[in-house]
């Protein structure tokens, strides 16, 4: 999925420019903690030499139990409303949303997935290929907090070892206040740090930390998107020793036609 | 030969009855074949049995009555046969009932189910909301969906670009490319063979499994 070209739309609304690189939710468990976006990857962005990362989108798949509000979460982002109603969802679902990091066009596609046990067999069918894994349970539910090792594990089995980004959202945090809210986030950045995953507590209702969270999530399939592309155009080219087609950081300053062969390079 | 004396011990009890049974000994010889008891054929033996005496000893008399005790010896018999059969009938017809009433104990009070044993459902085939599509239909519907959603975002987008005069009303689509200041200026001929890729890749996109 990650290869998939995406169409070059209108432009992106301004909530979804990534000029600078998003900052953890908490530093006792975040996947990194740089403030700013990897040296090569600025560059590249700087002299558009992105390749093809620009026209594709990574794939972010969200599971956890039923009612942890995934999909309150996901239509929160993507399309900024809360229904208090709570509907099943059916199978899977996704939504796409656009941003642009660091000047480059940039998507993401986020699956939504059904908590329901019915469904498993045809949600986990759509776990593969995730550059990013969210698992989701209910800050108020200790329960849905201790079965996200067992999604966590079902989504990593069907993708490469080490190949997602792996977080942990707790929702509805509107719901926890005070020393509550601290003794459920204390457990769940415990759990966080034994999954090797970055914490999040959001608020779906509220909207609190949902930009901020999937801005995170963005920017870090970006930079990995960006970094994998170097390097494969770089093996690419010690392989087959054709020079002219990419131009590296420190590479002599490009010419307009030289930057145009390197954008086409790998479409 | 030996019937006529048998027949002469129980005259005393035969008129004993003949009292309390207005038909007597005569009357059996008007039952239904079907409901004959062997009390019936030595009454019927008896009868003939007083009326072969009457006849007196005339030979041909004596020859007669020799076939006529065989055939109610073989009259004796059938029924005979015929009650035992009838009989173990019965028995059998009785132990099959105990069992059915004992299954029916046994089985579920509620409207008499019967037990599927583990991993089975009954299916209430009234109920509309009843278990009906496999899970191959529902995949296969899930996709479809999919597929369909992401040709929507894909209009959607696109006639946002329409909207804010991103793509001119009289230009095509194929050249709306080259207004992306992101994208390099192509050839008609290529932006349009990318769009058909784009489209493609779009169309063909199912379920991530392919990644």
């Amino acid at each position: 999925m990650r290869s998939s070209l995406m169409p070059l739309g209108p432009p992106v609304s301004r909530d979804r420019v990534i000029a600078s690189f998003p900052k953890w939710y908490t530093p006792d468990a975040c996947l990194q903690f740089k403030e700013h976006f990897h040296g090569q990857v600025s560059a590249a962005c700087q002299h558009r030499t992105t390749g093809t990362v620009g026209l594709k989108f990574s794939k972010v798949v969200v599971v956890g139990d039923l009612y942890v509000g995934k999909t309150s979460l996901i239509h929160r982002f993507c399309k900024n409303v809360f229904n208090h109603d709570y509907k099943a969802t059916i199978g899977v679902d996704f939504e796409i949303e656009r941003f642009e990091i660091a000047g480059i066009p940039y998507s993401l596609q986020i699956w939504d997935t059904a908590g329901q046990e019915k469904f498993k067999c045809i949600a986990s069918a759509y776990y593969r290929g995730a550059q990013v894994i969210i698992t989701a349970f209910d800050l108020t539910d200790v329960q849905t907090l201790e079965h996200t090792r067992q999604w966590l594990e079902d989504a990593l089995r069907e993708n490469e070892v080490g190949s997602c980004f792996i977080f942990l959202v707790g929702t509805k945090k509107d719901l926890l206040s005070g020393a509550a809210c601290e003794q459920a986030e204390a457990e769940a950045v415990h759990l966080a740090n034994k999954m090797q995953a970055e914490y999040w507590s959001v608020s779906a209702k509220t909207g609190e930390n949902v930009k901020a969270f999937f801005s995170r999530v963005a920017a870090l399939a970006f930079e990995q998107s960006v970094l994998q592309d170097l390097e494969r155009r770089s093996s690419t080219r010690l392989q087959v020793g054709d020079g002219d087609l990419i131009r590296m950081e420190g590479s002599p300053p490009e010419t307009p036609e030289s930057r145009k062969a390197s954008s086409l390079g790998c479409c | 030969m030996e019937e006529p004396p048998l027949r002469e011990e129980e005259e005393e009890e035969e008129e004993e009855d003949g009292e309390a049974e207005e038909e007597g000994p005569e009357g059996v010889l008007g039952k239904s074949p079907f409901q004959l008891t062997t009390e019936d054929v030595y009454d019927i033996s008896y009868v003939m049995g007083r009326e072969l005496m009457a006849l007196g000893s005339d030979p041909r008399v004596t020859q007669l009555q020799f076939k006529i005790v065989r055939v109610l010896e073989m009259l004796e018999a059938l029924v005979n046969e015929g009650s035992l059969t009838a009989e173990a009938l019965r028995m059998e017809r009785d132990n099959l009932r105990q069992e059915v009433e004992g299954l029916r104990r046994q089985a579920p009070p509620a409207g008499g189910e019967v037990n599927l044993g583990p991993d089975k459902i009954v299916v209430d085939l009234t109920d509309p909301n009843r278990p009906r599509f496999t899970l191959q239909e529902l995949r296969d519907v899930l996709q479809e969906r999919n597929k369909l959603k992401s040709q929507l975002l894909l209009v959607q987008e696109e006639l946002q670009c329409y909207k804010s005069g991103l793509i001119p009303p009289r230009e095509g689509p194929g050249r709306r490319r080259e207004k992306n200041p992101l994208v390099t200026r192509t050839s008609p001929a290529s932006s349009n063979k990318e769009e058909k890729t784009i489209i493609r890749k779009l169309f063909s996109f199912r379920s991530g499994k392919q990644t």
